[in-house]
């Protein structure tokens, strides 16, 4: 057996010699029955691991794979809105924030007659902040806001609860869809703060509570939603 | 091609894909009895057979895990059966038997033990790559058995493709010896 050769069979065998190379084994192998031999047994042995059997296990697996998908959950998939959906959401989102910020920024202008409601409507945030300087520090300090059912250890718990499940299953929303949930959670965040600064100025006033209220339940119920979407195929 | 509710309906296995992605597990138990036995052969030829019930489970969840990842550029099958091949590796590394996968050793052609010659001529062509050495038998698996190309093993294994040729080559030299003894 001359090994000079035998070492190119394989490639031989497999079609990875340049047709010089090729030709020079064919040569060789035409004038030697040991190294044609060896080829032989190198093409039995090719066959033979083409023709393997794909047994099963013995025993089935499912059941040990069924319950390891199960408690690690449903195969994670990627949970997003069309384009239209997104943008409607955030629409509706961005026009109730304003509106509730105007209304807001009316009435409490009016009451503190500072004519400030062009600014409140373009710029709400600014508008609150400048109101609540203007009244006497005494008066802040003293505001009571514990009526609002939602401004309760309660809510904050859900809330925290609800985030926390949001940011750990985040990884199953696309960053699309994670940019706009928080986006419209920072529209409503800043809602609250602009009811709760109105308030600040007019503490009996129902009607600002009442938007605190539906600011804060609109979130959770955002809140709610976005952490439903990460365990939807749970 | 991406997952989604979009997709149109399919036949068999690809619509058991569609359906187990989006966390249909009965669908998923119908691709795991489709692909369980060429997945269970690969990880008992080149793991073992005590190994091989384990990291086939193993396989079979991170498929799970990774479906939504699938994208339909390859048929689903191949993308399983690189997966598998990648948690095979995976695991041959963590036993630290890849260290001495390459190691130079042309002793070793005459030092296989060679099997008696056996009535089940297919259980000894089994028993023959199991004593094969680790190097070489996961190229003459990955080549001769699973048909993958040198390009493809050098990539999967991180050597060059001569080092896989010449692997390949020693193997099957090593089961002529063993199939002759």
């Amino acid at each position: 057996m001359h090994e000079e050769w035998t070492d190119k069979l394989s490639e031989y065998l497999d079609d990875e010699l340049s047709p010089r190379e090729r030709q020079a084994v064919e040569s060789h192998l035409r004038g030697c029955a040991e190294c044609a031999a060896v080829l032989d047994d190198l093409t039995r042995v090719v066959e033979r691991a083409q023709r393997l059997d794909r047994r099963p296990p013995r025993a089935d697996l499912w059941d040990g794979i069924a319950a390891r998908i199960e408690t690690r959950g449903a195969a994670p998939r990627r949970v997003s809105f069309t384009l239209p959906q997104l943008a409607a959401a955030a629409v509706v989102l961005i026009a109730a924030s304003a509106g509730i910020a105007w209304q807001f920024a009316d009435r409490a202008a009016s009451r503190s007659d500072i004519a400030r409601s062009t600014e409140a409507q373009s710029r709400a945030s600014s508008g609150y902040e400048a109101l609540a300087e203007r009244e006497p520090s005494a008066e802040r300090s003293n505001i009571d806001i514990a009526h609002v059912s939602f401004a309760d250890a309660q809510y904050d718990a859900a809330v925290s609860d609800l985030e926390k499940a949001l940011q750990n299953g985040r990884r199953r929303l696309d960053k699309t869809t994670i940019a706009i949930v928080e986006h419209n959670l920072q529209i409503i965040d800043q809602a609250i703060e602009q009811a709760r600064q109105a308030l600040e100025t007019d503490p009996a006033n129902d009607y600002l509570s009442g938007h605190l209220v539906e600011a804060r339940r609109r979130k959770l119920d955002l809140l709610r939603r976005a952490a439903a979407l990460t365990t939807e195929s749970d | 091609m991406a997952l989604s509710a979009d997709t149109p309906i399919q036949t068999g296995i690809e619509t058991d894909v569609a359906l187990a992605a989006r966390g249909d597990a009965s669908a998923f138990e119908r691709l795991y009895r489709t692909h369980v036995a060429r997945i269970h052969s690969l990880t008992r030829r080149m793991l073992s057979s005590d190994e091989a019930d384990e990291v086939t489970q193993d396989i079979f969840v991170r498929t799970w895990q990774k479906l939504s990842q699938f994208r339909g550029d390859s048929a689903f099958t191949t993308w399983l059966h690189r997966l598998a091949v990648n948690v095979v590796i995976e695991r041959r590394r963590t036993f630290a038997i890849q260290r001495e996968r390459m190691a130079p050793d042309p002793a070793v052609l005459d030092s296989l033990p060679v099997a008696p010659p056996r009535a089940d001529l297919k259980v000894d062509f089994e028993h023959a790559i199991g004593q094969l050495p680790p190097g070489a038998r996961e190229v003459f698996l990955l080549h001769d058995v699973e048909g993958y190309k040198h390009r493809e093993i050098a990539v999967m294994l991180g050597v060059a493709t001569g080092t896989s040729k010449r692997q390949l080559h020693r193997a099957r030299m090593l089961m002529r010896k063993h199939l002759n003894g």
